[in-house]
Formats: structure tokens, sequence, C-alpha cells
């Protein structure tokens, strides 16, 4: 198993570049995910720690040594891809072993690795079969199974689950999950999906715009997002944020005002809040008013889109289904003070309790 | 309107489907007529190949003894050429569906500096008749004494670059770049991933260029007339054209134009028989299940 150190990647296609310096490091055994919107250059940060992709610029170690020149095979490193790319003419025990027959192991290991994987994913019943005559979610784990055997120091995921329906998705984020336990090897994940983020990382990486936003465990990024971004693209229902600015003891919003137990920071411009985080009052008795426009009943949960003058739509998120809320009804907000979100002018967090 | 104006019941698309049918059968009567004069003049005599209407058969059915008389001629040198023609013509469509493939599938997965400066060359390539070349071939096969030898047909044979335009287009759609990736993350250089992963997978390409380049050697009558000077070199082109000319000219004692005709009809049969025989190798589908579409 392998401790993955990054030390100012660059990449660039021509005149354009896409990670624009990183630094990382991914411990033995973590499970880590690389999260960010389209063209944040988290497939290619995988691609680089592959090596499917040459760095333009920094290092990539892996357990110390420098593997920044050396091709994909030599990193001893699996990847699984979002197409699964099976070889379409191979069995699937072909697809299996192919790697290790590369590599030249004694045909006696290479059944006795492939039978192993078979078993842990369940696939016995199919290793004669082609790609062609696999479901989705057995083709996924033939490509699970085909990095498994190798035995590698790492595991690469590139979007594993996005070609998936959603009720699959599910299982197999589960057994993901499961495999990381087994096998307590490092992984390193990318997703544009959030939710798959938060639910297997130990530490998630949120790029964008070929940068590393923040990196931290799920909570704390849930928690404590280091900035707009971050802050906007961790969570669903996402983050509400509002123009702000501060005034004595309490920050000025579009509407009203939310008073604070201490002043806050003169140099906030935005107050965020999560849907949770907002309670619906009568109106006039919360810190500012607004119009309900649509309600989602979700069963355990409901979601109100609360229209509020000069700061746009405002999700809150109130447990149960029975909220007594209609369309069009006006309403008050209340913040929970103790968890709101400050960020000056640059979209970066700044500590409500500064004082 | 607009979907429901163009079903298939319409009579605009019944119109246009008459239409074109018409034309298609025009241009299938247009290529036929040809051969079938090639089927009706071979089982004629002499006398009834200029005597009789010349698109049906004459009461003398005369194919057996024609071609009786195309294989004993000079000794049964038809066999010889069509064995020659055979060899050039296989040899050559190998090779040049061997580097078609290679060129193309470097064209389609490699980037590299000049790119595509060599793709506007291949391209411009296509565009220039291989007549245009058959005089500077022939001085500089007869600077490195390869006239009269196979080679000198075959070699300007194995370049071919609408099969490496060919190719570089079936490459792009029927390999993904994952695949390839996969192949190399399994540990395997770059040919045996051509050779062991996405090779079968191009098969119907490959079919596709083996066959136009065997079909253009098969048919190849200058490059051979003017690098070829002993007979039995020849291949069946231009054998028979040779054999066309004396019986024109009426000096070749016996020759006949029977004989031409019975061989003209030996020759295609090979050519129709290749295209059968590859026919299997354009099956679709067969990366299905490989990624996701």
């Amino acid at each position: 198993m392998a401790v993955i150190t990054l030390s100012g990647v660059t990449k660039s296609f021509g005149s354009v570049s896409i990670i624009k310096g990183v630094d990382l490091t991914i411990d033995d055994g973590e499970f880590v995910i690389f999260v960010g919107p389209s063209g944040s250059g988290k497939s290619t940060l995988l691609r680089l720690i592959a090596g499917l992709e040459e760095t333009s610029g920094g290092h990539i170690l892996i357990d110390g040594t420098d593997v920044t020149d050396r091709g994909p095979a030599e990193r001893a490193l699996s990847m699984v891809f979002q197409s699964y790319a099976l070889y379409p003419t191979k069995t699937v025990r072909q697809n299996m072993s192919f790697g290790l027959e590369v590599a030249r192991l004694p045909r006696a290991e290479i059944d006795r690795r492939v039978d192993a994987a078979a078993a842990i994913l369940k696939l016995e019943p199919y290793m004669a079969r082609k790609p062609r005559a696999l479901s989705g979610g057995q083709r996924q784990r033939v490509a699970i199974g085909r990095a498994i055997v190798r035995e590698p120091v790492a595991f690469l995921f590139d979007e594993p689950l996005s070609n998936l329906d959603a009720a699959l998705r599910v299982d197999m984020r589960v057994e993901i999950a499961k495999l990381h336990r087994r096998l307590a090897a490092t992984m390193v994940y990318v997703t544009h999906d959030q939710v798959e983020a938060m639910t297997l990382a130990d530490k998630i990486v949120v790029l964008d715009g070929g940068v590393i936003q923040q990196v931290g465990s799920p909570m704390e990024l849930y928690e404590r997002p280091a900035n707009l971004f971050v802050a906007q693209f961790i969570g669903s229902p996402k983050m509400n944020v509002l123009p702000a600015s501060a005034d004595g003891r309490a920050i000025i919003v579009p509407g009203g005002k939310v008073r604070l137990a201490a002043p806050p920071p003169a140099m906030i411009a935005h107050l965020g809040a999560r849907p949770e985080n907002i309670v619906i009052t009568p109106p006039g008795q919360g810190d500012i008013d607004g119009r309900v426009d649509v309600v989602e009943r979700l069963g355990s949960d409901t979601f109100a889109y609360v229209t509020v003058p000069d700061a746009g739509v405002l999700t809150v998120r109130i447990v149960g289904n029975d909220v007594g809320i209609a369309i069009d009804q006006p309403v008050g907000l209340a913040f929970d003070t103790q968890r709101l979100h400050l960020f000056d002018t640059r979209g970066q967090a700044v500590p409500v309790a500064a004082a | 309107m607009g979907i429901v104006g163009n079903t298939v019941r319409s009579a605009r698309f019944r119109l246009s489907r008459w239409v074109l049918t018409a034309i298609l059968c025009i241009y299938l009567v247009y290529t036929l007529i040809p051969i079938f004069y090639v089927v009706t003049a071979s089982t004629k005599t002499n006398a009834d190949l200029f005597g009789t209407f010349g698109l049906w058969f004459s009461d003398d059915f005369h194919l057996r003894e024609n071609l009786v008389d195309l294989f004993t001629m000079q000794d049964g040198i038809f066999l010889r050429w069509l064995g020659n023609t055979f060899f050039y013509a296989l040899t050559s469509a190998i090779g040049a569906a061997f580097f078609a493939l290679l060129a193309g599938y470097a064209f389609a997965k490699y980037d590299f500096a000049g790119k595509r400066l060599l793709f506007a060359l291949v391209l411009g390539a296509v565009m220039i008749p291989q007549t245009a070349l058959v005089i500077p071939l022939y001085l500089l096969f007869s600077k490195v004494g390869l006239l009269n030898t196979p080679l000198a047909v075959i070699l300007p044979s194995l370049v071919f670059p609408p099969g490496v335009f060919l190719m570089r287009v079936y490459v792009e759609e029927a390999v993904s770049d994952e695949i390839i990736d996969a192949g190399r993350v399994d540990g395997a250089g770059e040919l045996h991933i051509l050779s062991g992963l996405t090779f079968r997978l191009l098969m119907p390409g490959f079919a596709t260029v083996f066959i136009l380049a065997f079909v253009a050697a098969w048919n190849n009558y200058f490059l051979p007339l003017v690098v070829m000077s002993t007979s039995d070199q020849f291949p069946v082109t231009v054998g028979l054209a040779i054999w066309y000319a004396s019986a024109t000219t009426g000096s070749g004692g016996n020759l006949l134009f029977t004989v031409v005709m019975a061989g003209s009809l030996v020759s295609i049969l090979p050519v129709i028989l290749a295209f059968l025989i590859m026919q299997r190798f354009w099956q679709g589908g067969l990366s299905a299940g490989s990624v996701k579409a």
C-alpha cells in the first residue's frame, strides 16, 4: 500500500493550463475523492497520477519514489475507468488475467488471484462470458476485478458509477465502500457527484479551475467550508448565500438584519446559511420576510423555496411533511446564528465568532 | 407538420423512393452489361462472337473449348499470369493493409509533432493518379536494378493513401481511448495493445482496406506494363492486353478474341470470390459491451 505525494504538479495542453499547481498528500489506506464541476481538472489530475498523462511541471511520488517520468505500468497502480473499458473480445476471466499475463506471472498464481477476485465480486457465474453479455453493474464489477487482481499499491477510480442507473449506483457505492474496508487499500476516486464524495471519502479534495479549493474530511468541508465555492458545492440542496455587510452587532442582509451575540468581522460580504439552519416563522417575526414559491415534499423532509426581495430564492429544509405552509404564503425566515457562514469580498471564509 | 409530411407513407416520400430506385436500377444495368457481355462472349466461337447479337448466348455453346484454349495457349502461360497476379495482389494487399493500419492507428490515437502536415500529405496523395508516378518509378527501379522483378510491382502498391485515411476514421470510431489506457495500466506495450486488444475490433476496417488494395493491385495494368519486360513476369492484365493487341493486328496466327474473353472471365472470378470470403469480416458490434456508449 502506498502514500502518494503530489508537489507543485501542473499540466497544460498547449497554451491551456488545466492543473495550476497542486500539492497534496494521500496517506496509506486513505480513501480520497477528487470532486469538482466539469472542467475542474479532477480527471486530468487522476490521469497524471496514473501516468496516462505527462506532467508539465512538479513531481509525483509514490512511497517516496519519484515516479514522474515512469509509465503507467511501472507505477503499480490500478485504474477503473468511467466507461469500464473492458476488452470486448476477451472473456471476463481473460479480461481479469490480461495484466497478470503481461507481467508473466505463473499460470497458477494468475488463476488463484482471478478466482479470489471473482469470489469477492460474486463474478464466478460469468467468468466465461464476453463483456457484451453482461449488465452494466456486472461490467463495472469486472472492471473492479481487473483492478484488484494486480494487487496494486493504490486504486484509481475515474467516475466509475456515472454510467449506472440511480439504484445500481447506490448499491455499487456501498460495495466500493466495503471493498475499501476489506482491502484497506489507498483509493483515489474522481466524481462530480458530491453525494458520492460525502458518503465514501475519508478525505475530499475539492477542485475548481485546476486549483485545490479545500482538502478535508466530508464533515469539515460541510461545517467549515474554506470559501464560497466549497460552501455551495458541498451539501444538497446547496447553501443559501446572501449579500451581507456588518453593522455593529448585526449583519445587514437584503430585507432585514441578523443579530449576533458578538460583533461580526467588518470585512464580510456574503452570508451563507444551509437550508436546515433556517427556520420558518410567521411574517415579521424572523430576520427577514419572503413569500413561499414552491414546496417540495419528499416524505421525510420538505423543501420550501422562499423568494426574498433583492436576495433571490432561499431554500429552507423542514423535517417532516406536515409543515402547514402553502404556496404564495408570506413567511418570515429566522437564521440559526450559531451555524452561519461568513465570507469576505474574495469569497474566503471568515470565522463567525471573530470577537 | 414537419415530421408528418415526411413519413414513409407520404406521397413525397414514395415519389422520391421511386425516383431513387429507378436511378439505382439504371446504374445497376449500366454496371452489369459489360460483365454480362464478358459472360456471353466467352461462350461463343470466334465466328459467333462477331456474327451474333452481343448480349445473348449463341446456339453453339463453346465455353469449354475456349477455356481449354485459354489454359493451353503458349504452353499454359495464362496460368502463370494468373499466379503472378494472385501473388502480386495478395502481397500488396496484405502489406498495404498492414501499413495503412499502423499509419491510421497512429494518426487516430497518438499526438505527435507534424501530425496535421503529414495527414494533409496523405490526403494529397489520394488525389495523385498512380499513372502519374509510373515513369518516375520506372527510373527509380532501373537505378536500383529492380526492373522486371516482382518487387517493382509490389513495392509501389504497398503505399495506399486511401487506406490510411479509411483506417484513421475507422480506428477513431471503433477503439475507445479508455481501452488503450486500460491496456497501458495493465502494463502492455503499444504494439501489444494493438495486436492483443484492439486489432480484432479493427478487423472490419482492416478487411475493407485489404479488399480495396487487393482489387487495386489485381486490376493494376499500367505499372506492370512499364516495369515488367518478360512475359513470365506479367500479371493477367498485361498478358491479356498483349494477346488482345496481337489478335487485333492479326499477327498471332491462331490467337483468337474468344480466348481473350475467356481470360477476362476467369480473371474476374477470384475478385468476386475474394469479396465473398471477406464479407464475413464486415460485422458490426464487435466492441459491444466494452465501453458504454
